[in-house]
């Protein structure tokens, strides 16, 4: 094939061997090398800073040095693995938080879908085992350096609990990264209505929307009286769910977009004394950006790629999004729910690249799909950078991966352990490729 | 009076009756017959003869039912019965021609859930439920005393009722509203029937689109027209009453000024003429409509403020909404400036309060009082052909009127005196003349106290008297007063020296004089004699000034009439871009440092030199910038209404998405601003064969007829596998017919082998039926029409090609074309194009094997392949798209790039003149700030046909413009709230039409292609 979708400049020195790149992609590793480096690529570390020239020690699955590769004395004996990455540009694994990826295949076969519970008030729903390691779908979104999501329930007022998860591993235990991280509050909407697709019924202002809002703050109370007592005598699954909320050990990701819904969600969070709040979505966001700096609550901003809510709304709205809420000082990461988010989520890079060309530093757009995504779901000691001390979470592109043109994953790592860039697709386009070269 | 009886009853059906005082005598009735005078004479009037001639102190003879003589020497006979109208007016009875007014409403009938393809009803009828011409109003009236009083409260004296419903309604029939026992309510006079572009109550699945609406009025029209000129076996009485409605009035409901034209496209295709009911937007195609020359009928129930005191409400109503509150009581006298004729209809009001609040709004926003007496009166008598008999109040017609206190029109404290129906009169209300206000001298028993009497509004008095005897001191006491014809009462309590407590009169008026007398009763108990005799005569009502018309010059409409719209369309101006890298899509590759220049629409050099150029040349200069041709997305469903499947039916070749374009789509605004210049917009993948296409240039504030590409070539939308087949509708959606690949096949198979008889009866039969339907199929037969083929696994791909093959002709792009990478040797060998996604996959079962190197690994076997949208999101950034299959697969960038401009133009038969940057071609260019194909590429300018149509530039500008004006007519609507005017917002939910979309809303839900 042609010569971008196999870079054969890479080189790969394994015991001591230096073999192609094309031979990971192709060769499960029998024995997996626990001691690897990857040397001269242009590292992205995540958290704003570039090292021109990297070499980047791993070890046991954690990253144990970073440093400039021309002043590095290389050892060949004390690796496993030493891959040369001249030329190439290296970023933390991508995240794609608040997603179904994992728990949906194909969106119009019922069978296929796991994310959407019956059920009102489902904190107690863990995403976590039902996230489908295998899954085709995933295996085509890590080869573009997607490498980290937070598999993510959908459906009633609370989903379900979350689960950071990597794209790659053999089942769902191995692939956890943080289980039950936080739980997901859809709130009401303040404007309401809608029928169904096919016979829209208008919608109108959800005058519904201040007793639904007590109804949620009831049982947010109900459930912090109930985590007061560390032993109940009555254990309650739901409300069991709900201890982390306060204790710390849990996110709340609320979901909201219109203003008044935004304020109200900021007004929530400080009564009930969460600790953690985040909001998903955001779509008014920019309109109150003193107010979430004030009160330190993320946002993971609606999909970048997404038309604008309302014919005067700006074209660009969503594209620039991000850009304003970095401008206002808020805390926010790049999240992709929407129409075929799963299938979509490959295109996670894109959507910081996009913010990128409306307003984002480079290195942002890098950290809006890295290590602020962490920081928001806490998970930041061990992902979300490319940093000594932190997972081997990481992949090398042929050029700059937000760019589509560019964006070529030549190699993958997670945990430290080496991945393959290939996909299933990519499997069929060489078998039909014989069939055209015969 | 019996032989008259016989006579009417024997020519009924025959002649136009006339109607003389003696022709509604069908009523036998108990004892001697009714006493009536032989005449009526109303004189001293004010006399809205006509709109045209008022006549002041005139008198009208009435004899019968009929207005015998009108004028301002009318000798009176001496047997009439004479009624003073000193003071009053004399308007004619208002017409409605859009009402249901005692016709029964259709209801729908129960359904099990399950597609019903065939008519239910049975009877020799037209074969689909929404065609029932034979409908007639006559048949089913009977009248709604309640609802007939609003009418006849708002002055209205004659309706022109019909039952609404489905696409070809039925019969109107002329109704006077006002009750009587002397003759029927249904009157020999005026004819016309409805039509509409909605499908109404029918369970029957086809059409399920307007465009199918459209289709199948014209399939009926075309049928009728052919029952006509061939003898029939068997009869049809819906086409027999289209024939007998043929050359009587035809009123088009409408639900927006697109549906006029698009209603009157299908007039002039039969050389007809249709009047419109209107939907109150018109304002936007005055143009056109003067170009129509037909008759508007107007509501007038403007849109009320909505409820904007919470700012966070208010903020999402949209401007278009905004601009539609402000501009709506502009639009009758708009439309009557641009000399369109207008009736005006009292739907959508309760109360003939609302109505007239809103016809003096109307008239306060710059309608003439004469015109909109002429769109009450005259104009519908015309249209139903009326007119010699109701309309106005000339001799010989009949006497139908209102009498009020004063013009109604000008004046909001009018009052309804009487009214009149033939000649029967009806008292509303006892007049009170308004010149009883002024001064008195008013003497109860021996006390002298001086009155004063204020009139606000007819019949409505107060007043008050000054106890100390001075009429300018400060201390008046309040008095009640109560007038009742010749009766007065005057009540009022004091406290003095004099009297302690309550002072009741009660006398008589002398009108003539303005004198009071009678008795009464003083706080002492003491019954006295008074009267009261005018010193000064009071303020009258009619003194009062008249209103100034209500315009506001910040109230102007934009093109089209929403955010983003132009103040005026931009005009071509010769466009110089400099020192710009050009994607030529040429033999020239990439130029840099190019100079491109565009005049009247066309590209007039591009080159590295400097062009000569006209002085009013725009220099845009695009150093570090990069100009490409606009980009054309094969596959989209926006700017379309009300429906982009018909799916009613397995093959639906006789819709058209051109007949339903939609310029007010803010769709098309956004893809302008990622560059995309033309688009195919393609009817849905509901059916195999679906409808025609509509190949349009993204003209933003044009109209639709201004966006269709001139000459285009043609297209229509095949469709295969999990859609047809109904995979994903449901576990009711069992029924129609193709269920399986297996089907889908047989229907095209079917279909072709129709066409083909069809192509014979044509050739050997003159007086042939026209079948909209097979004259598609046979347009794809002789390869007159293209054919975009929505698709996705190999199989189905494959057998396309055959069934083309077998019939010899040639399926020109397989759209979607998921697996076309298994097959591309075989697409190429047949001819077929691919116009692909980018990276879409896995949303259906049949997408499992997508892979994004498609593009490319067709590409490489000499496929042309096209990266298409299919979405409103992703069509505003297609460049992305195109930079995927360098991604994937390596493709070359010019190569890539093509892929959204020039082979979409190829696959469209439009690369002759758009696709690429060179000399001769449309002037569709985009210039982009970055490579085009990069992440970081946006769009600076987009020109369609030299024409600058975004601008990023302007973007902002507007953003900010858009801002202000939903500030400004916020804040006026805030004022009309204070007033206690307002609504609560509702929000319409927003689809996007997708392939799938069934129906004629937009989907919300996951899309599934």
């Amino acid at each position: 094939m042609e010569k971008k979708v196999q870079p054969k400049k890479i080189n790969i020195k394994m015991k001591h061997i230096i073999i192609f790149f094309a031979f990971v992609s192709s060769v499960a590793f029998a024995q997996e090398p626990s001691r690897i480096l990857l040397s001269g690529g242009n590292l992205h570390v995540g958290n704003g800073e570039v090292f021109e020239s990297a070499a980047i020690g791993i070890e046991d699955g954690k990253i144990t040095f970073i440093k400039n590769a021309f002043a590095f004395t290389l050892k060949e004996s004390d690796w496993d693995t030493i891959i040369d990455v001249t030329g190439k540009e290296i970023y933390p694994g991508f995240v794609a938080p608040n997603s179904t990826l994992g728990l949906t295949e194909i969106d119009a076969v019922k069978a296929t879908r796991d994310y959407r519970e019956t059920g009102i008030y489902n904190p107690h729903v863990r995403s976590q085992i039902a996230f489908n390691v295998e899954s085709k779908v995933m295996s085509t979104v890590r080869s573009n350096g997607v490498l980290l999501t937070q598999a993510t329930p959908r459906g009633g007022i609370i989903s379900g609990s979350s689960a950071v998860m990597t794209t790659n591993g053999w089942n769902w235990e191995d692939a956890t990264v943080q289980k039950d991280d936080g739980i997901h509050l859809n709130w009401p909407s303040s404007m309401q209505g809608g029928g169904w697709w096919a016979e829209p019924a208008p919608k109108t202002k959800n005058k519904k929307y201040g007793e639904r809002k007590q109804a949620i703050v009831e049982f947010f109370e109900m459930a912090k009286a109930y985590t007061q007592e560390n032993n109940p005598e009555k254990k309650d699954l739901r409300l069991e769910a709900m201890r982390g909320c306060f204790d710390g050990t849990k996110r709340v990701y609320i979901h909201a977009d219109e203003l008044q819904e935004l304020a109200d969600v900021i007004e929530f969070s400080k009564a009930l004394g969460l600790a953690y709040p985040v909001i998903v979505g955001g779509y008014d966001a920019h309109l109150i950006t003193d107010l979430l700096k004030d009160s330190k609550i993320p946002v993971m901003v609606v999909r970048p790629h997404s038309l604008p809510e309302n014919e005067e709304d700006a074209v660009d709205h969503a594209y620039r999004l991000p850009s304003l809420l970095k401008a206002g000082g808020v805390k926010f990461c790049i999240q992709n729910e929407g129409d075929m988010e799963a299938m979509n989520a490959r295109n996670l890079p894109f959507l910081a690249g996009t913010a990128m060309a409306y307003g984002l530093s480079e290195e942002d757009a890098v950290s809006a799909i890295t290590l602020w995504s962490c920081e928001i779901m806490g998970i930041d000691k061990s992902y979300g950078s490319v940093e000594k001390g932190k997972s081997a979470t990481l992949f090398v592109s042929e050029g700059n991966a937000l760019d589509m043109m560019t964006n070529q994953m030549v190699l993958g790592v997670v945990n430290g352990e080496l991945i393959s860039p290939s996909n299933f697709q990519q499997d069929l386009m060489e078998k039909y490729s014989k069939k055209y070269t015969k | 009076m019996t032989q008259q009886l016989n006579l009417l009853r024997g020519a009924l059906l025959l002649v136009i009756l006339v109607i003389s005082a003696n022709s509604f005598a069908q009523i036998p009735q108990n004892g001697v017959s009714q006493s009536k005078a032989p005449y009526y004479a109303l004189t001293n009037a004010r006399i809205f003869v006509s709109p045209t001639e008022t006549l002041e102190k005139a008198t009208i003879l009435i004899k019968g039912t009929t207005i015998e003589k009108v004028g301002k020497r009318v000798s009176i006979p001496k047997n009439a019965v004479e009624i003073d109208c000193e003071g009053l007016t004399i308007m004619p009875s208002f017409i409605e021609l859009s009402s249901d007014i005692g016709v029964q409403k259709a209801v729908a009938k129960k359904g099990n859930g399950r597609p019903q393809l065939e008519s239910l009803k049975p009877g020799s009828y037209y074969w689909n439920e929404s065609i029932h011409p034979e409908i007639d109003a006559s048949q089913g009236y009977a009248p709604n005393e309640k609802a007939n009083k609003s009418y006849l409260d708002a002055g209205f004296g004659f309706a022109f009722t019909h039952q609404k419903d489905g696409v070809a309604q039925g019969q109107g029939a002329l109704v006077s509203l006002a009750k009587s026992n002397l003759y029927k309510p249904t009157l020999n006079m005026g004819a016309g029937s409805y039509f509409s572009l909605s499908k109404g109550v029918s369970r029957q699945t086809y059409p399920s689109s307007q465009m199918g609406s459209i289709a199948l009025l014209r399939q009926a029209f075309y049928d009728a027209q052919w029952y006509k000129s061939n003898e029939q076996t068997e009869r049809n009485l819906s086409l027999e009453a289209l024939n007998s409605q043929w050359d009587q009035a035809s009123i088009f409901y409408t639900k927006d000024k697109w549906e006029i034209l698009r209603a009157a496209k299908i007039a002039k295709e039969f050389d007809r003429s249709f009047a419109y009911v209107g939907s109150g937007d018109e304002y936007g195609i005055t143009e056109e409509l003067k170009a129509l020359s037909s008759t508007i009928i107007l509501p007038i129930n403007f849109p009320k403020a909505y409820d904007v005191t919470d700012p966070y409400v208010a903020r999402q109503i949209p401007l278009s909404d905004l601009k539609q509150w402000e501009m709506a009581a502009y639009n009758p006298s708009i439309l009557v400036e641009n000399g369109i004729p207008i009736c005006i209809t009292m739907e959508g009001h309760k109360t003939s309060k609302e109505f007239w609040a809103h016809l003096r709004k109307a008239v306060e926003h710059g309608l003439s009082s004469s015109e909109a007496l002429k769109a009450l009166t005259l104009n519908p008598a015309k249209l139903i052909g009326a007119d010699d008999k109701i309309g106005s109040l000339e001799s010989g017609k009949l006497a139908s009127f209102t009498i009020y206190s004063s013009n109604p029109l000008e004046d909001a404290s009018t009052e309804m005196i009487e009214t009149w129906s033939l000649g029967e009169r009806k008292i509303v209300k006892t007049y009170e003349r308004p010149e009883l206000a002024g001064k008195y001298s008013l003497l109860i028993g021996e006390r002298r106290l001086p009155l004063k009497i204020d009139s606000k509004s007819p019949g409505k008095f107060s007043g008050s008297i000054s106890p100390n005897g001075d009429e300018d001191s400060d201390s008046k006491i309040k008095v009640k007063l109560i007038v009742e014809q010749n009766d007065v009462t005057i009540q009022f309590g004091i406290n003095d020296s004099i009297w302690k407590g309550s002072v009741n009169l009660r006398g008589k008026i002398n009108h003539r004089l303005k004198i009071f007398e009678g008795d009464g009763m003083t706080p002492t108990g003491e019954w006295v004699k008074w009267h009261a005799v005018q010193t000064e005569k009071g303020k009258s009502v009619k003194d009062k000034e008249k209103k100034p018309f209500k315009t506001d010059s910040l109230a102007v409409a934009w093109f089209p009439n929403m955010a983003y719209g132009f103040d005026s369309i931009p005009e071509s101006q010769p466009i110089l871009f400099s020192n710009v890298t050009i994607w030529t899509n040429g033999i020239e590759g990439i130029v840099k440092k190019g100079f491109v220049l565009a005049e009247n629409g066309k590209i007039t050099y591009a080159g590295t030199r400097k062009p000569n150029t006209p002085r009013e040349t725009i220099e845009i200069d695009g150093t570090g910038k990069h100009l490409t041709s606009g980009i054309i997305d094969e596959h989209s469903h926006i700017a379309i209404s009300k429906g982009v499947n018909e799916g009613g039916q397995a093959i639906s070749a006789e819709v058209s998405i051109g007949h339903v374009v939609h310029p007010d789509d803010i769709n098309i605004y956004r893809q302008l601003s990622g560059g995309v210049t033309a688009a195919q917009l393609l009817h849905g993948s509901a059916n195999p064969v679906g409808g025609q296409s509509a190949l349009i240039k993204l003209k933003w504030g044009h109209t639709p007829e201004e966006m269709l590409i001139d000459d285009a070539p043609k297209f229509i939308k095949f469709a295969l596998g999990e859609n047809v087949k109904q995979s994903n509708w449901g576990s009711y959606a069992t029924i129609r017919f193709p269920q399986t690949r297996m089907g889908v096949e047989q229907v095209y198979y079917d279909g072709f082998d129709r066409a083909r008889a069809y192509q014979q009866e044509k050739a050997s039969n003159p007086n042939y039926r026209v079948d909209l339907e097979l004259e598609v199929l046979n347009e794809i037969l002789n390869e007159e029409r293209f054919i975009s083929c929505h698709s996705y696994v190999q199989s189905e791909i494959n057998m396309l090609m055959h069934v083309a093959d077998s019939l010899g002709f040639r399926i020109n792009t397989f759209t979607h074309i998921l697996e076309g990478y298994k097959v591309a040797d075989k697409m190429a060998a047949h001819g077929a194009g691919g116009s692909t996604f980018s990276d879409w996959w896995a949303y259906k079962y049949e997408v499992n094997d997508a892979i994004p190197y498609n593009a490319k690994m067709m590409h490489d076997q000499g496929v042309v392949v096209a990266i298409n949208s299919d979405d409103a999101e992703m069509g505003r950034r297609l460049n992305q798209e195109a930079a995927k299959a360098v991604k994937y697969g390596g493709m070359d960038e010019e190569d890539a790039w093509k892929m959204v401009t020039l082979n979409p133009a190829k696959l469209l038969h439009l690369d002759n003149r758009m696709g690429s940057v060179e000399v001769g071609k449309d002037a569709d260019l985009v210039l982009w700030t970055a490579h085009p194909l990069s992440i970081m590429a946006k769009v600076d300018y987009t020109v369609i046909d030299g024409v600058i149509l975004f601008d990023s530039e302007r973007d902002s500008e507007l953003y900010q413009r858009n801002q202000a004006e939903k500030a400004r007519i916020i804040a006026k609507m805030l004022n009309a709230n204070a007033a206690g005017n307002k609504k609560d917002f509702v929000k319409k939910k927003k689809g996007h039409y997708h392939c799938n979309t069934i129906g004629e809303e937009g989907s919300t839900e996951e899309n599934q292609h």
